[in-house]
């Protein structure tokens, strides 16, 4: 992205809306820049689109707290103006929490974005303890490996979680806590490790709680 | 009120595209509060009923009522019923997730008859009794309307009511005519009485048989229905904040009704008969209520709708008016089709993005006899001439739709298409470069021939299966091999359609027994069965070639004689004969009135913006 305003917004994907596919969203946030006319930039050709880029995509039924897409403007706003004008014709569970401008010469945020919080809620009354087991029995065995479409990817788990899954346990439901590191072979389904290390099928709601940059080592916020 | 959300997010993360059954889109209108509640309903799925820009009128209508609700309700796919049925949960409404069958008055359009068995999936999942008949107190009224309710039998016994013609005032006087019903006090029965007296509600409990196959009125319903039409468009603003879809809907764009009703005068079609007269909208309106949906919505396409758009007095002017509103925004300006006669370069141009997306025109019939016996007023020449300068000027794509079993219609007919789109593809190819011509692409679509009631054809019966597949195989052999993809509507679909179309209230016990053996999404060739049609036909002892095929005797009484749509039975049967001698007839809105009879019948008149230029 060059030539124009580079503005970042982070905004989430919760509540009933985490049923949209990437799609859905994509689409879903282009129109509100344009309910809330934005001087968008828009690609030469036949089909001229919106300039906007987004982080990795989340899949339908998994929420999302802090999401992120770049939106090229031809004219300086302010961001917090943007942010008041966006919020203002976007649907709750989509809303955008905030907004900066960042350099046309960083790379893109599918790029830079590499590792992923979640959070996954276990329903079902799975005794916390089982499913430390099992997620340890899983890490000690060292790979993991999905089948997609007649595809086989294979993970590294010690490169996959670059951090020790966390299960904490209330009243009524469990919930283990996730980090992942999004390479090549795309990003491990939080659901799919849980599933495997169980051997079988859990009801749980999945959401992605951050979206961090690897900075050499050091992780931050891409805003 | 019972809120099912809880019980329906239980299933979604098993269901296909689950975004179908959210709600929650920009647009969508909450009132939790509201002392009445409307459910309308599309009988197919989201993606096709978000669509449908009757149901956005008639919400943006209900809307003006500030105690009113009006929440929209499609049919689950199969996935997602089968697994509400397993769960006990019942149909629901997007809006407030509620039980369809604790709203007041369930609205169905009737889009085609092939979403017959849809509506009866979605009475059943709402736990509503089919029947208008076996409903209680407690039970929604049941009110259909739309482009098949101009022969409503086939359907009659599963609907309170049924409003013939255009809604936007009768949807709010049915709500008004039950609330004061009921505010009286008086019963189910009486309710339903009440509404027969609003202007173009049809109320099937009221009409009986009577001598000689007759239906007759019973006291308070009147003895025909006469067909409701809105004078002025420029009364009501197109919707200006309609819901703007997550999915990706079938048509997902803003639109905008440039006119109502189409007097070209195809003797086939029902909408060019029963949506006269015509009625343009002025350019100030539409290029308003363009902008103010496109403001309110965000989408990157506005579409100008209507049966013949292009026939509009001042088209040029909206898109020139648009384009310059629209510059540098990426919003792309659409129009649902263009015909041969009204199609010019610079109208092309001004639409821009035409050249990827291609030309789309329906010529109907292959020869000139033929075009002149269904009234389709277009030349080869003029076909030609058009061909040459879209190609010429860059275009590469064109696609041509013919039907087929047409009345009078011979083998040679039907060979002639073959010719005619061997020449299209000359002359496409004689204006295009050398180099460019192997990205010359033109595709023929054929349908089978539907008869339709108030239409000039309305007599006639359909072309047997046979007979169509004999004429597709003559049409196979006279088209040119290479250059051309043809594509067939499916045949025994049709077949179906013209056995429900041509019905009389009979048909009712065959589309519930079809349902009930499992027919559903009709109109999704994977799920369409004629075999179980067949028996379905056969069990209610209704022969079904002889209801698609016979024709009616020019004095027979028809089972939508009750119904009346404004055009006088003596236009339609002249018309029909004109056609028998490939006489054609002018546009009423390019000349002199032409006697259909529907504005004097239904104290309309024509409303054009502009003066119209043939
Ligand atoms: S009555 Fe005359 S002017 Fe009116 S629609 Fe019919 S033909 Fe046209």
């Amino acid at each position: 992205m060059a030539e124009g305003f580079r503005l970042r917004v982070c905004h989430r994907k919760t509540g009933r809306l985490r049923y949209l596919s990437h799609l859905e969203l994509v689409r879903a946030c282009e129109r509100a820049a344009r309910r809330a006319h934005l001087p968008y930039a828009v690609s030469q050709g036949f089909t001229p689109r919106m300039r906007i880029a987004f982080g990795p995509a989340l899949p339908v039924g998994t929420a999302g707290e802090r999401e992120y897409f770049d939106l090229l403007l031809t004219r300086y706003i302010p961001a917090d103006e943007v942010c008041a004008s966006l919020t203002a014709v976007t649907a709750y569970d989509l809303a955008p929490l905030s907004c900066s401008y960042v350099s046309g010469r960083e790379p893109s945020l599918a790029a830079a974005l590499t590792i992923a919080c979640y959070d996954l809620d276990v329903k079902g009354g799975i005794p916390p303890e089982d499913l430390r087991h099992a997620l340890d029995a899983l890490l000690r065995a060292g790979t993991l490996s999905t089948e997609h479409k007649g595809k086989t990817k294979v993970f590294d788990l010690a490169a996959a979680l670059p951090k020790e899954p966390e299960v904490r346990s209330s009243e009524d439901h469990t919930t283990v806590r996730l980090t992942v590191r999004m390479g090549e072979q795309g990003s491990l389904r939080p659901d799919v490790l849980v599933r495997t290390a169980l051997g079988h099928d859990v009801p749980a709601t999945v959401t992605r709680t951050d979206l961090l940059i690897d900075d050499k080592g050091v992780w931050r916020r891409p805003l | 009120m019972s809120d099912l959300w809880g019980r329906v997010d239980a299933l979604l993360s098993g269901a296909e595209r689950p975004s179908r059954y959210i709600d929650r889109e920009w647009g969508a209108v909450h009132r939790p509060d509201a002392a009445y509640r409307v459910a309308l309903m599309y009988p197919d799925t989201y993606e096709v009923g978000m669509a449908n820009q009757a149901l956005q009128v008639l919400a943006d209508r209900l809307a003006t009522l500030a105690d009113v609700a009006c929440e929209r309700v499609f049919v689950p796919w199969v996935d997602m019923a089968a697994a509400l049925r397993e769960a006990g949960v019942p149909l629901f409404t997007l809006e407030s997730c509620l039980p369809v069958s604790e709203c007041d008055l369930l609205g169905i359009t009737l889009p085609h008859e092939l979403a017959y068995t849809n509506i009866l999936g979605a009475l059943d999942l709402a736990g509503i009794p089919l029947r208008a008949a076996d409903r209680g107190e407690a039970d929604p009224l049941v009110i259909g309307g739309g482009p098949a309710a101009h022969n409503p039998e086939p359907i009659a016994p599963f609907f309170d009511a049924i409003l013939i013609g255009d809604g936007e005032e009768a949807v709010l006087e049915l709500v008004a005519a039950h609330r004061s019903a009921r505010r009286a006090g008086v019963g189910r029965e009486e309710i339903v009485r009440s509404l027969a007296r609003v202007e173009g509600v049809y109320v099937p409990s009221l009409y009986g048989a009577g001598p000689g196959g007759r239906l007759v009125a019973s006291a308070g319903a009147p003895e025909r229905v006469k067909r409701r039409v809105v004078r002025d468009l420029n009364e009501f603003e197109s919707p200006a904040c309609p819901v703007v879809p997550y999915a990706d809907v079938v048509h997902d764009r803003a639109t905008v009704e440039v006119l109502r009703g189409c007097s070209r005068g195809c003797r086939f079609c029902q909408a060019g008969m029963v949506y006269r007269p015509v009625r343009e909208r002025s350019s100030d309106s539409i290029v308003r209520d363009a902008v103010a949906a496109l403001t309110c919505t965000g989408h990157e396409e506005i579409s100008l709708t209507s049966l013949s758009t292009a026939d509009h007095s001042q088209l040029a002017d909206v898109l020139r008016r648009l384009a310059r509103r629209l510059e540098g925004t990426g919003i792309a300006v659409s129009v649902p089709s263009l015909r041969v006669d009204s199609f010019t370069l610079s109208l092309a141009r001004l639409l821009g993005g035409g050249r990827k997306s291609g030309l789309t025109f329906a010529p109907e019939a292959g020869s000139q006899r033929l075009r002149d016996a269904i009234n389709k007023n277009i030349t080869e020449d003029e076909l030609l001439a058009t061909v040459r300068a879209a190609f010429g000027a860059g275009w590469r794509r064109l696609k041509l739709y013919f039907m087929l079993g047409l009345p009078t219609e011979t083998d040679e007919d039907v060979a002639e298409i073959g010719h005619l789109v061997a020449r299209v593809l000359a002359a496409a190819k004689e204006v295009t470069p050398p180099r460019e011509r192997g990205g010359i692409r033109i595709a023929v679509s054929v349908s089978t021939f539907v008869p339709k009631a108030h239409t000039p054809f309305q007599w006639e019966g359909q072309l047997p299966l046979s007979g169509v597949r004999h004429r597709q195989a003559v049409l196979r052999e006279a088209m040119p091999g290479k250059g051309v993809e043809l594509s067939w509507h499916d045949a025994e679909t049709s077949f179906l359609e013209a056995a429900l179309a041509r019905g009389g209230r009979e048909m009712a016990d065959v589309i519930e027994r079809a349902w009930r053996s499992g027919a559903g999404f009709d109109a999704w060739t994977e799920h369409f069965s004629l075999t179980r049609w067949r028996a379905a036909f056969e069990a209610a002892g209704i022969d079904a070639e002889t209801a698609a095929e016979a024709p009616f005797a020019e004095d027979a009484v028809l089972p939508w004689s009750h119904i009346d749509s404004g055009l006088a039975p003596a236009f339609l049967l002249a018309e029909r004969r004109r056609a028998y001698g490939a006489e054609t007839t002018a546009d009423c809105t390019f000349g002199d009135c032409t006697g259909c009879g529907v504005c004097p019948s239904l104290s309309a008149d024509l409303v054009l913006a502009g003066e119209r230029r043939g």
